[in-house]
């Protein structure tokens, strides 16, 4: 004498099933193997890496450019710095006081002041 | 146990070197990436991270023209070209090259240098500019490499060298101002900590930059005025060819502030060629760094002294026998003999007689020697106020203190002070003389010497504050006009016909004997004169000393000249009118 249960248990997505027997389902007839995920896989961590170095040059590029702004403010204030160098020189005492204009200069004999 | 030996005796084997190996592998990693994480990081860092210096430059130094500042000390960037012998390949386009761009600047045989194949590193030519740099490079010479390096320069040249100085190959600045202040002028370098590249350019990378700026040095604008100072200069020269003196300090400073305007001495030198001067007495400003026995010139604070204690006016009058005895052993002479019977101490000014200050000295006392109390009163006035003896604080390297017994001290005994009355028994030096003076011609007030008139910032010129007295009163106001109104009758009765007329001009000659060892030299005097100008008020005083070695030297012959041409000029420069 055997037990012989007289009831079943239906799951639930049992039922829903078979409550929607007409449905439809898109099955692939493309099969993905574990080589091509792997591909896929790789791809994907390659185009994050491409974008990540994309990015991380563009900073880079302005850094450059940076840096060329910057030489060129050292190279004008080096040339102002030449200049104001010159200009003193030009213009010191003994430079003036031997100048064309400075000898043709003459002492006055006498200053009168306006009251 | 036959077939578990022939199923996996190998395979476990191989298993087991795997297992070993990789063992291996991963123990390595640990110890690589764990243990020694620190150290390759610091690897990477010192392969990856610059770190640089941002060299400060060094402040500029100013002189006033007028109201306007001028550069005195600047910075210029000079090349050094440098040859590496084993990698020239074209010796003559490198000659070539060198000659017609470099010039003079290129070193004696430096065509040779370049055969020296054992070397690496050979100097062709120094104190390139940028523009000959530049042309040099554009060439495109293999082999051959550039230096920049920043030196001082002197547009001015040799103008106000004492004052200003100079900076050594170091960049340490040397007396002057630039040794005064050089930890202001020398700045502050910044520094730079970053990823770089190949070529060093900085990247934005990495998350421990470091980037502080260099704080540049201060530009100081001096109260010199460098046409003052020019003809200053000028007239010191021909001083001294005039009278034969080697040595000779002028010093020109505003009473009503202590600004000082001009200090010249000679022999001087060439700040940006420093390195050429054979004497480095030349690099001493005299005006401020050489204590000497000032002489007749200290009659004035005598004086005022006098006049300000109430003991005398200069109206008052003594009988002057052209000597004076001081204790039992010692009698003080005049230079000037003749002067002799009741005579006023204006008379006694005028004509510099010792006889006259020592009795002011006496007078200070009990009236017949020079008393404990007598000394005390000169101490006083000689010292604490006007401040003989002691550093003015002049913003200037190397200013020497002088000396000024104290009545406390053996040496302060009554033959010193009685000395001091005319300017012996002392050493101080012109800056501190000059400063008391404009204390006692000014109204009282002691003004701290200065040469300092502000900075120039990114603004402009920013003036500092007015100067303030130190110590207001140091002689009351009447004596003030007293020693005046003495010092312009000195000056008058004698030499007035040299000064231009309608103007305040006063002073005070002085010749001062030479110590040497046990007593004074016989052979040899310094000459200074002491004197204002001006014409509402005063608007400069003038100290000049002259010396020589071996020469004998009177205020009025020697140091007097100069004295009026500086005046005079100085007269027209400030456009100082006439009283009509």
């Amino acid at each position: 004498m055997s037990y012989q249960p007289n009831t079943y248990y239906t799951s639930r997505r049992q039922q829903n099933w078979s409550r929607n027997q007409n449905t439809t389902r898109f099955v692939s007839s493309v099969k993905l193997g574990p080589v091509a995920h792997t591909v896929i896989v790789a791809l994907m961590i390659t185009v994050l890496g491409l974008i990540y170095l994309t990015q991380a040059t563009r900073a880079t590029s302005y850094d450059y450019e940076s840096q060329k702004i910057d030489s060129q403010i050292a190279e004008l204030n080096e040339q102002k710095s030449d200049l104001q160098i010159e200009n003193a020189r030009l213009t010191a005492l003994e430079t003036v006081k031997n100048s064309s204009v400075a000898r043709e200069m003459t002492t006055p004999v006498s200053t009168q002041y306006a009251q | 146990m036959n077939l578990h030996l022939q199923k996996g005796s190998r395979s476990r084997i191989l298993a087991a070197a795997i297992f070993i190996i990789v063992a291996i592998f991963v123990g390595r990693l640990f110890y690589l990436q764990v243990i020694q994480h620190d150290y390759y990081v610091g690897l990477a860092e010192e392969e990856q991270v610059t770190r640089l210096k941002i060299p400060a430059s060094r402040g500029l130094i100013y002189a006033k023209n007028g109201d306007e500042p001028v550069q005195l000390a600047m910075n210029e960037t000079v090349y050094t070209v440098f040859a590496d012998p084993q990698t020239i390949t074209d010796k003559e386009k490198v000659v070539e090259v060198l000659r017609n761009v470099a010039g003079g600047n290129v070193r004696t045989g430096f065509d040779t240098f370049l055969d020296r194949k054992e070397s690496r590193y050979q100097i062709l030519a120094t104190k390139l500019s940028r523009v000959q740099a530049d042309k040099i490079k554009e060439e495109g010479l293999s082999g051959v490499g550039f230096q920049a390096v920043s030196q001082r320069i002197y547009p001015e040249g040799s103008l106000a060298a004492q004052v200003l100085g100079f900076v050594n190959t170091e960049g340490v600045g040397n007396y002057g101002i630039e040794g005064y202040m050089d930890d202001q002028l020398k700045g502050v370098d910044g520094k730079l900590e970053s990823v770089t590249d190949v070529s060093k350019v900085p990247l934005t990378i990495g998350n421990r930059n470091v980037n502080i700026p260099a704080k540049n040095g201060a530009n100081v604008v001096l109260s010199l005025d460098r046409n003052i100072q020019s003809h200053v200069e000028q007239a010191l020269k021909a001083g001294l060819e005039r009278t034969g003196a080697t040595e000779g300090s002028v010093l020109v400073m505003d009473p009503r502030n202590g600004k000082v305007m001009a200090m010249a001495n000679s022999p001087t030198y060439s700040p940006a060629e420093y390195y050429k001067v054979e004497d480095a007495a030349a690099f001493n400003n005299g005006a401020i760094s050489t204590p000497y026995e000032p002489g007749s010139s200290i009659k004035t604070y005598t004086l005022a002294t006098g006049i300000d204690k109430g003991v005398v006016r200069a109206s008052d009058t003594y009988n002057n026998t052209d000597s004076i005895k001081i204790g039992d052993n010692y009698v003080v002479g005049n230079a000037t003999l003749g002067q002799t019977g009741i005579i006023s101490f204006q008379h006694a000014l005028t004509w510099s007689l010792n006889t006259g200050f020592v009795t002011i000295a006496q007078r200070l006392g009990d009236g017949k020697s020079v008393t404990r109390e007598s000394r005390d009163t000169m101490y006083e006035y000689f010292h604490d106020r006007l401040r003989l003896g002691e550093k003015t604080g002049i913003e200037l390297a190397n200013e020497a203190k002088g000396s000024v017994f104290s009545p406390d001290e053996v040496q302060g005994n009554s033959v010193r002070y009685a000395t001091m009355s005319f300017g012996q028994g002392l050493d101080t030096t012109l800056i501190q003389v000059a400063s008391g003076f404009s204390a006692l011609i000014n109204g009282g007030d002691y003004y701290k010497p200065t040469i300092i008139d502000g900075y120039m910032t990114d603004e402009g010129f920013e003036q500092v504050k007015t100067p303030e007295p130190i110590e207001r009163g140091v002689v009351a106001k009447s004596t003030s006009d007293q020693i005046l109104h003495a010092t312009q009758q000195a000056r008058a009765s004698s030499f007035g016909q040299f000064d231009k007329p309608g103007y305040y001009i006063g002073g005070k000659t002085g010749t001062s004997q030479v110590s040497d060892a046990g007593g004074y030299s016989d052979t040899e005097t310094i000459a200074s004169y002491l004197g204002y100008g001006g014409g509402d008020q005063t608007e400069y005083v003038i100290m000049v000393r002259v010396s020589g070695k071996d020469k004998i030297l009177q205020g009025a012959r020697d140091a007097l000249p100069i004295f009026t041409d500086i005046s005079n000029w100085m007269l027209d420069y400030l456009k100082i009118q006439p009283k009509g």
